[in-house]
């Protein structure tokens, strides 16, 4: 009997605790949906007319030659009249740097070239290499294989003046959610990240940042000294640092602005490229930076936020473990209903997100089919299990890694096979892009 | 009816932004967000909390609903079994002994009687003998209390002026058939309750996402307060809709319905959880309960004349006219017009509500209980007061250039002081009949003496069994009777084979019979009761007539010499 007692109230505990965490996410994702007026102010102030910033255009490529100068031509159609774009390459990576001179030597007034010559590459390293040579008053970041509005910049440079934000994060969207299953749940992670809790972050004042599509102030960033080069996350980094110190974000999303992208050409890229941001997370979260956050409150969302990946990790576990206790074991009833309060909130997440697939449709006139939906709801479960091991690979190589740590920055290799394993030109948005660190839910 | 009402506006753009302030202006933009919000909502929005008018008169119509209703509270209308009922399951709550007094076997959700348990917990926890059906009637008027505030919100959230508002609380606490009805400690006043709250929050001037979710939860209690309440969800979902943005509407509204169904789902969960989803045998099923229900031999039409459908129709009738039949074509009248009157789709909710309620009387092959109504009230007196206010406009407004006085102006005020003391003419003096009854008469002497004389005269209570009606059942578990096979409600005696078990012999094995109304008017089905009826003698009367309360003694042949007349 006591031990039914011991089993019961250890159930019912940590239910409750699922119960809170799940509910906590599901308030957060749903943000942007609280009121009609909250969604409106998600979107891009309409510019007044003429843009006053300079803006330098960071792009780095790493064997993109393939998708390179499209992203470039697209970059040039910008509608804003004061801007650069430098783009940084390698220095044992002819084939784009040739893309890139071609470039430049199109437009030598609009093109620079800067050659990174760190021995292992990453994408932090090859920013910090372009950053001193940025002319203009906002640096902004892309990646290779972006496809970026022409009408972009324009609103940005609105949105800085007009709200005095150090930083200006714009809206990035996995687009081809029929690719696969899981590209399905992918692209609709982004579309609940970008579309809705990043603009939560913001108001409260604690934010990760994206890869891309990333506005600074040129000397806010100078001052921060930049991306930080052994940092698997340094985007989501930077945002932690700046918001920290308690720099002005401001998140706009526009489902015809965003920057379009793909998701991983197959489930194990998925995966690595997932596994690397979770240790990114975990990097971050070891740094420490937020604990300069003034808030309590707020020192509590980076917490949580940057061990997501973890909690949801183990919840997905626990949750089926814990539903099969309260069935099977003899206990009492009230503390098999409790059992089913995680459970409930999971199925809410759940309608919420095939509501949001019909509404990602919508906006990006798309045309979501029923299957697509069964996709997402029998996906699921199995995406679960990605993420959960994705998150427990991650926690393996931080410990692994621990050591070798000072020895050798080994980021890099992490970047190098990554894209090696999965940018052939045909799946060009590939995991080279960091592209955000989500932080999924079930 | 056509006329608009002068707050009555449209949602949403499309009335013009000329011809109305906004009376909230844009909130200032939060920060993280880049500030274009859409234009503020063309209406008035009722910041109850912070109107002082608001709060003044819905404060005074509360005391006075109060007033009217707690006083007497304990002596009109007469106890009901099924007062007695609900308790004595929510005293078993409170004991730890299960969902009811008897063998629980999901005749109802228990969702009801577990919120009486908490709502008369501490009173029970200081006074234990209060937990009987006339002190806890007191309890009912906090419920009665919060459906009047959460009416007067509603009206407002739909756009009625502040004095139709008032005139739907009034309406809602006033009537005599309200007073009479909630007054006793029936689930449906808690669904009402919960039903109300979740209009209310279905009419959030703020449309928040959550506002909504909780919309849908507040639904899902009220359903499982009493499973009725089913029928009103359409009208809730339509009142919903049209409070809910365009933009956010398809979250909104699917977020509620994800949590009225999970909440809801929770009832079958926990029966099956207890193995006691289907049916088998040797235990009761949800299944089973829903097949007795749904079986229940029908009470008839409800307008033919001696049905029973048709008697509890009158008994509704007899205590007041004006608010169901009233509230009713005012109903019809709103749905025909929707098309064309402002009013009619502000309230398009409520009136549906009202409309379906009654289609679900009209059932020819129905049970209608004789709480039914309860379920209407709040819908009737809502649609009541928006006819008033739509009158009202059409009188004074209609057809009236903007701003212009003179003698047309006085014309209208006077056909509309004419039409307001014709209406007070009519309604004030019937209500005051009514009332002035539910304020003095004492129609549970004979109760009282009863519950009285078993505690005086049974020498042995814990020996004794007794076979009563409900609305004694908690008195005779105080004075000492053993609850379940010593005092046992009447039915159980034929009806639940646990309690069947321990009369072998039949009505042999019972000591007393406390013949009640209720108890005379079922016996006939009930084999055990009757045979004890028609095996005993007459020990005490109380009152006289069709309600006088006997208590009989079997003729068991056994003599007790200490208990007698």
């Amino acid at each position: 009997m006591g031990g039914l007692l011991y089993t019961s109230v250890f159930i019912a505990v940590i239910s409750l605790a699922l119960f809170w965490m799940a509910a906590f996410t599901l308030w957060w994702q749903m943000h942007a949906w609280r009121t009609p007026e909250t969604l409106a102010s998600t979107r891009f102030d309409r510019p007044d007319g003429e843009g006053r910033l300079a803006f330098s255009l960071l792009l780095p490529a790493r064997h993109e030659q393939a998708v390179l100068e499209h992203t470039i031509d697209r970059l040039l159609e910008s509608s804003h009249t004061d801007y650069e774009i430098i783009v940084i390459v390698g220095h044992d990576d002819p084939e784009t740097t040739a893309v890139a001179e071609r470039a430049a030597a199109r437009e030598p007034a609009r093109v620079r070239v800067v050659v990174d010559h760190h021995e292992t590459k990453n994408k932090p390293k090859a920013l910090n290499t372009a950053l001193p040579s940025c002319r203009g008053d906002i640096v902004g970041v892309f990646d290779a294989e972006d496809q970026v509005h022409p009408e972009l910049l324009a609103h940005v440079d609105h949105a800085f003046r007009a709200t005095g934000a150090d930083v200006v994060q714009g809206g990035v969207q996995l687009i081809n959610f029929h690719s696969s299953w899981y590209s399905l749940r992918n692209c609709l992670e982004y579309f609940f990240w970008f579309r809705s809790r990043l603009h939560l972050h913001a108001e409260k004042g604690f934010i990760p940042l994206g890869g891309n599509t990333v506005f600074v102030r040129t000397e806010v960033l100078r001052e921060a000294g930049g991306w930080d080069q052994n940092c698997l996350a340094e985007d989501c980094d930077l945002g932690v640092r700046l918001s920290s110190v308690g720099k002005k974000v401001v998140v706009a999303y526009d489902s015809d602005m965003v920057t379009r992208e793909e998701t991983p050409g197959s489930l194990v890229s998925l995966l690595k490229q997932r596994t690397r941001w979770n240790q990114g997370f975990l990097q971050v979260y070891r740094k420490k930076d937020w604990r300069q956050l003034p808030g309590r409150g707020q020192r509590w969302l980076a917490r949580y936020t940057l061990m997501t990946p973890f909690m949801q990790a183990a919840s997905g576990v626990i949750i089926p473990v814990n539903f099969a206790v309260a069935v099977f074991l003899e206990v009492p009833v009230g503390i098999a209903i409790i059992t089913f309060l995680p459970m409930i909130t999971a199925m809410v997440t759940f309608v919420f997100e095939i509501v949001g697939l019909h509404d990602f449709g919508r906006q990006y006139g798309l045309r979501v089919r029923f299957v697509h939906y069964v996709k997402l709801v029998l996906g699921g479960p199995f995406y679960q299990v990605m993420l959960a091991g994705a998150a427990i690979r991650a926690v393996w190589r931080e410990q692994r890694g621990r050591n070798e740590w000072e020895l050798t920055s080994h980021t890099g290799a992490h970047l190098t096979t990554v894209p090696a394993a999965s940018a052939p030109a045909s799946a060009p948005a590939s995991a080279s892009s960091a592209a955000i660190r989500e932080d999924s839910r079930p | 009816m056509t006329a608009t009402l002068p707050t009555a506006t449209a949602p949403g753009p499309g009335t013009g932004p000329g011809t109305e302030t906004p009376a909230v202006p844009a909130r200032p933009t939060e920060a993280g967000g880049l500030g274009r919000r859409p234009a503020a909502p063309v209406r008035p929005l009722v910041r109850f909390r912070s109107s002082r008018p608001d709060l003044l008169l819905c404060g005074a119509l509360l005391l006075v609903i109060l007033a009217v209703q707690g006083w007497n509270i304990t002596n009109f209308p007469t106890l009901s079994d099924d007062e007695g009922t609900y308790l004595a399951q929510a005293w078993a709550v409170q004991q730890g002994a299960g969902l009811a007094h008897y063998t629980y076997w999901y005749d109802h959700p228990p969702l009801g009687w577990i919120q009486v348990a908490a709502l008369t917990y501490l009173p029970s926890l200081l006074v234990p003998e209060w937990m009987t059906v006339a002190p806890m009637r007191f309890s009912m008027l906090a419920v009665s209390a919060a459906s009047s505030v959460l009416l007067y919100v509603l009206a407002r959230r739909l756009w009625l002026p502040r004095w139709a508002a008032g005139l739907a609380m009034a309406l809602f606490g006033l009537s005599p058939l309200s007073v009479v009805l909630q007054r006793e400690i029936f689930l449906d006043n808690l669904a009402v309750m919960w039903m109300l709250l979740a209009f209310c929050l279905a009419a959030s001037p703020r449309r928040h996402l959550w506002h909504h979710f909780a919309s849908g939860l507040a639904a899902a209690t009220a359903v499982l307060t009493k499973e009725t309440m089913l029928v009103v969800l359409p009208a809730l979902l339509v009142t919903m809709w049209r409070h809910s943005h365009r933009d956010t509407r398809k979250f909104a509204v699917t977020g509620a319905v994800t949590a009225c169904a999970l909440i809801g789902l929770s009832y079958p969960l926990y029966a099956l959880l207890n193995g006691e989803l289907l049916p088998g045998s040797g235990h009761v099923s949800l299944i089973d309960a829903i097949t007795y229900q749904m079986g229940r031999e029908g009470s008839g039409f409800i307008l033919t004349p001696g049905s029973g459908s048709n008697g509890v129709f009158r008994s509704w009738l007899y205590y007041d006219t004006v608010l169901p039949l009233g509230g009713l074509a005012g109903a019809v009248l709103l749905i025909v017009t929707v098309r064309w009157s402002v009013t009619a789709r502000a309230l398009a909710g409520p009136a549906l509500a009202a409309v379906i309620l009654a289609v679900v009387a009209m059932r020819p092959s129905g049970y209608l209980p004789a709480m039914y109504v309860i379920q209407a009230l709040p819908f009737f007196a809502l649609v009541l007061a928006g006819g008033a206010a739509s009158v009202t406009h059409a009188v004074l407004r209609r057809h009236r250039a903007a701003g212009r006085r003179g003698p047309g102006l006085w014309v209208r005020r006077a056909v509309l002081g004419v039409l307001a003391v014709s209406a007070a003419v009519y309604v004030l003096p019937r209500w005051y009949e009514g009332n002035r009854t539910a304020l003095t008469v004492d129609a549970n002497a004979p109760y009282r003496q009863a519950a009285a004389w078993l505690g005086r005269e049974v020498a042995d209570p814990a020996g004794t069994r007794v076979l009563l009606d409900d609305a004694l059942w908690l008195d005779a578990v105080h004075h000492g009777f053993k609850p379940g096979p010593g005092a046992i409600w009447f039915y159980k005696a034929d009806l639940d084979p646990a309690v069947t078990r321990t009369l072998p012999g039949g009505w042999r094995d019972i000591d007393y019979v406390v013949s009640s109304p209720t108890v005379r008017r079922d016996a006939a089905d009930l084999p055990t009761v009757k045979a004890a009826l028609e095996h005993s003698t007459v020990v005490a009367v109380f009152g006289s007539g069709e309600d006088r309360i006997e208590i009989r003694r079997t003729d068991t042949g056994r003599t007790d010499p200490e208990s007698g007349s």
